[in-house]
């Protein structure tokens, strides 16, 4: 059983058309994420959030009035988490211990005398620490960045080091951008887990255009009077088969995620799914093509120098 | 001929070394399960006759983390300026205003607390030695043997810590230090988390200190009072008092603060008679935002008395940054730890404000006994503490230098009594009073016994989940686990014909190898975790699916069977090292940064990237040499 017979794709020819997508893509997604700006959750803006349970479902205009009347009603952000009757409600008001997490059991117990809930997970973080694991998230990608681009860097030429960055680069750029698009459809705040989820698909992205660039690096071996353009769509053809069914494979089973995975990883799940899709795009037409673009500047200066 | 034998050998034992990891895990759920059928003391019985088996199962098994299994995780800080503080002596307002100066600077700055304190006070040309030490010691002496309290201070938090958790009886529970200055202790399956929090937030930093005179007390009262309500344009603040018995405190309290010595009365329950003249309660609150909420009493002199339920609204008032400025350094505002038993009126109940001195003459520190016993002559609970002798020493001074004065025992910033000082105590025993009961008599006492902690400890995180999330949790994530693997395996069966089904068994052994992994590491498993293995799942198939594509072209240019297999594995070796190396790359750099629960995908990744790249290589290979030796001559790969 096949899906692709031989191909024979010029998928460098096409690339500046998918450089304009990459970028109307992205300059939406920064649009949508400079104008929402950045949903942090508790984790980096420390505060107290709560997930609570009811026995009948409540809308949220009445726990946002019993809010208002703790003093919280402002700041709180309320949400449904799961079901209509889950209800999760978010605040970053510090205060001492678990004071807040008390006053918001004890309003939500006189809004609703005669609905029991059951407190499912509360959190809170002291301010301290949301600064800190914001910093630590920066560290993480910056270090995974450089890491990656010195290990490609090693085990390829640099400037496939540089043209793998790019692509990771890219990669986490549309994939904020449409996390910051969706968010409100989904709940997608900003918290640990995220960032994990970010850190797994510039590892999966990676992962993607390694396997690309090992087929370039050995047929540049075997065929070693090919101009590089071809030689890159000629690997990329070949390799397609197999990037389509891991990529398709990974889909398969995030999106099996996403939809039974619970409302924890839900968020997760959505950000690889676009992750991995961006990822596989990205393998062929930022990194190949940016190897692409540095082999023609190569070629005309070559050209000039006869 | 390929020696594939002495390979099924090292699978085989390969095999039996995960089914051993994972034997405890296995019987621990028997187990659970068994005990949820049995009852009350037949449960009992079934317990002690396996008790042994019991610990040694839960032990080895997997462990879940705390959003699968439910439970709580409290991140403590050790407050290394607070024992600064209550280390130094001869404590003078240049200190407090230095040390309060040395606290800001500590929220921002990465430098430890004693580097910064001994920058501040050489720059005032103070040596360190005027209030730490022997006057003889430079200033490179002290600072060092600051440092070495403050490091020995968060490993004599740990141990108490640990103490008290361990005393009070949580199953499992694990205690870490996490960097230099916190601790960070997971309490599975925690419901009662109000008496945790109560065990842990107590912190058991025991403190003497001084009342302030009630006339300056009650002057800084009357200046936040009249100052908010100078500010109170829209009579926000304005709190009434809710019934006429506090009315008449209020009204109370107006002749207290003002001391005019004139008694207001309470005309009737819709005026207040004061030094003012006649005003509605409504405008009683008004021009007293503050003392309508903080009354003081001539009964209580030098301390207001609040409403339970206009607490935080005090609290609130008293943390404006304004009045704070009217508060003076040296001072601060202490709650009374519970309701005062004598006063109820109206079925109400009240809570006291200490006005107190705010550096403290004496810490817990010198304790070295607590007893829980009653009063014979009162009959009511107390907790009798005794001193060591130097503390025996210096409470002998304090009491003997501040007779009719009044000291107030405070136990992690809480007032629990403020008895008279009648006369001097020497031989260092003293009482705490104020407990309902002799239960909490007893926690008090295993809180100080426990150890009075040489610096307050902060809760900086704290999440708990509950038990149901956590079931919930669970049986998503396996759910999600096995259609996955069930997608996955159909898949590649179709795809890939005979090799997809090698490849699909092979995926079996992954499993198991993981899972025996976690249990040999002893590893948490989260529920990102479980999302890390669907996802090395996927992983382990792309490793497989490089080689076989590899297979296939060699294939389409005529090789045997053989030799397109060998090709195959050989050339699509490169390709999989490096990818599973960024992957792997990525795991550790996670586990660097991250925490908690993000710690516990990362393992899970590192873990299932090894785990796949062995059974997607090895394992298929030894069982295609198997096949091609015994049964097939070629192998439909589709």
């Amino acid at each position: 059983m096949r899906f692709f017979r031989k191909t024979n794709i010029d998928f460098m020819g096409k690339r500046h058309l998918w450089y304009t997508v990459s970028g109307i893509v992205i300059l939406v997604g920064m649009i949508s994420f400079f104008v929402k700006g950045p949903h942090y959750g508790i984790d980096f803006l420390g505060g107290t959030e709560i997930v609570v349970t009811f026995q009948d479902a409540v809308p949220i205009s009445t726990v946002r009035a019993a809010m208002d009347k703790i003093g919280i009603g402002k700041t709180a952000e309320i949400m449904t988490f799961g079901s209509d009757k889950d209800i999760l409600i978010r605040t970053s008001t510090q205060g001492e211990g678990s004071s807040i997490g008390d006053l918001i059991r004890g309003g939500l117990k006189q809004e609703f005398p005669s609905n029991p809930f059951v407190v499912q997970k509360e959190d809170k973080i002291g301010p301290k620490i949301g600064a800190e694991l914001r910093l630590n998230a920066i560290y993480a990608v910056f270090a995974l960045l450089i890491a990656i681009m010195v290990y490609i860097g090693f085990r390829f030429k640099f400037v496939y080091g540089i043209g793998a960055v790019a692509s990771l680069f890219h990669d986490v750029l549309v994939t904020l951008g449409l996390v910051s698009l969706f968010d409100g459809v989904l709940n997608l705040e900003l918290s640990q887990n995220m960032v994990a989820a970010f850190l797994t698909l510039v590892g999966l992205s990676v992962n993607d255009t390694v396997v690309i660039f090992d087929r370039i690096r050995e047929n540049q071996k075997i065929f070693r009077n090919m101009d590089l353009i071809t030689v890159i769509n000629k690997s990329l053809n070949e390799t397609l088969s197999r990037t389509i069914i891991t990529s398709g494979t990974v889909f398969t089973v995030l999106l099996v995620l996403f939809f039974f995975g619970g409302e924890v990883n839900r968020g997760f799940s959505f950000t690889l799914l676009i992750g991995i899709t961006t990822g596989t795009y990205s393998s062929i037409y930022i990194a190949s093509a940016i190897v692409v673009e540095w082999a023609l500047r190569i070629n005309r200066k070559a050209a000039q120098h006869k | 001929m390929s020696n594939y034998k002495g390979k099924l050998v090292l699978i085989g034992i390969a095999v039996a070394l995960a089914l051993w990891l994972l034997w405890p895990t296995y019987r621990d759920y028997q187990i659970s399960s068994q005990l949820k059928q049995l009852s009350g003391t037949d449960s009992l019985q079934f317990v002690e006759k396996h008790e042994t088996q019991i610990r040694e199962y839960k032990a080895k098994r997997i462990k879940l983390g705390l959003d699968l299994q439910g439970g709580m995780r409290v991140v403590l800080e050790v407050n290394v300026v607070k024992m600064l503080e209550d280390l130094a002596k001869n404590k003078d307002d240049v200190f407090t205003q230095v040390m309060n100066e040395v606290a800001e600077e500590v929220k921002h700055s990465e430098d430890s607390p004693v580097k910064i304190l001994r920058a501040k006070f050489e720059a005032r040309n103070i040596r360190l030695s005027r209030y730490y030490g022997s006057l003889r010691d430079d200033n490179d002496k002290v600072a060092s043997s600051l440092e070495d309290e403050s490091k020995k201070a968060i490993d004599r938090a740990m141990e108490i810590v640990s103490n008290r958790v361990n005393q009070y009886g949580v199953s499992e529970p694990t205690i870490q230090k996490l960097g230099g200055q916190r601790i960070i202790v997971d309490l599975p399956g925690v419901s009662k988390e109000s008496e945790v929090r109560q065990l842990l937030q107590g912190t058991a930093l025991l403190e003497f200190k001084l009342l302030k005179d009630p006339e300056v007390a009650n002057k800084v009262m009357y200046a936040i009072d009249q100052h908010l309500a100078s500010i109170d344009t829209t009579g926000d603040l304005a709190t009434l008092p809710s019934d006429t018995s506090a009315q008449a405190l209020a009204a109370d309290t107006m002749a207290a603060a003002t001391d005019t010595g004139a008694a207001a009365t309470s005309v009737d329950s819709t005026k207040i008679n004061t030094p003012e003249g006649e005003l509605t309660p409504s405008e009683f609150a008004k021009k007293h935002p503050f003392f309508s909420l903080a009354m003081s009493i001539q009964q209580y002199p030098g301390v207001a008395i609040v409403e339970q339920q206009n607490r935080d609204r005090v609290r609130r008032l008293l943390d404006r940054e304004d009045v704070q400025r009217l508060i003076p350094s040296d001072m601060e505002f202490l709650w009374s730890a519970k309701p005062d038993e004598r006063l109820t009126s109206g079925g109400k109940k009240y809570f006291i404000l200490y006005p107190v001195k705010k550096a403290a003459e004496l810490t817990g520190g010198v304790i070295v006994n607590a007893r829980a016993t009653i009063d014979p002559s009162f009959n009511r609970p107390i907790v009798e503490m005794e001193m060591n002798s130097e503390g025996a020493r210096e409470w002998a001074r304090i009491t003997g230098a501040n007779i009719n004065k009044r000291i107030a025992v405070v136990l992690d910033n809480s007032v629990f009594s403020a008895p008279n000082v009648i006369n001097k105590i020497t031989g260092g025993r003293s009482q705490i009073e104020g407990m309902d009961n002799i239960d909490e008599a007893r926690l008090l006492e295993i809180v100080l016994k426990a150890g009075a902690l040489p610096a307050p400890v902060e809760i900086i995180e704290q999440r708990s989940v509950g038990p149901s999330l956590g079931e919930d949790s669970i049986r998503g994530g396996v759910f999600s686990g096995l259609l996955a693997t069930a997608l996955v395996v159909v898949f590649m069966a179709f795809y890939y014909r005979v090799a997809g089904g090698v490849a699909d068994v092979a995926l079996v052994f992954f499993v198991l190898f993981l899972l025996a992994a976690l249990a040999a590491f002893q590893a948490t498993l989260t529920l990102p975790g479980i999302a890390g293995i669907i996802l090395t799942l996927a992983v382990a198939v792309d490793a497989n699916v490089l080689i076989y594509e590899r297979i296939r072209e060699e294939l389409a240019t005529g090789k045997t069977m053989r030799a397109a297999l060998d090709t195959g594995y050989k050339r699509a070796w490169t390709a999989i090292f490096d990818s599973n190396l960024t992957v792997l790359i990525t795991g550790v750099i996670l586990y660097q940064y991250g925490t908690g629960p993000v710690q516990g995908f990362a393992l899970t990744l590192i873990i299932g990237i090894l785990a796949s790249m062995f059974s997607a290589i090895f394992i298929t290979r030894v069982m295609f040499n198997m096949l091609l030796d015994r049964f097939l001559t070629v192998i439909d790969i589709g």
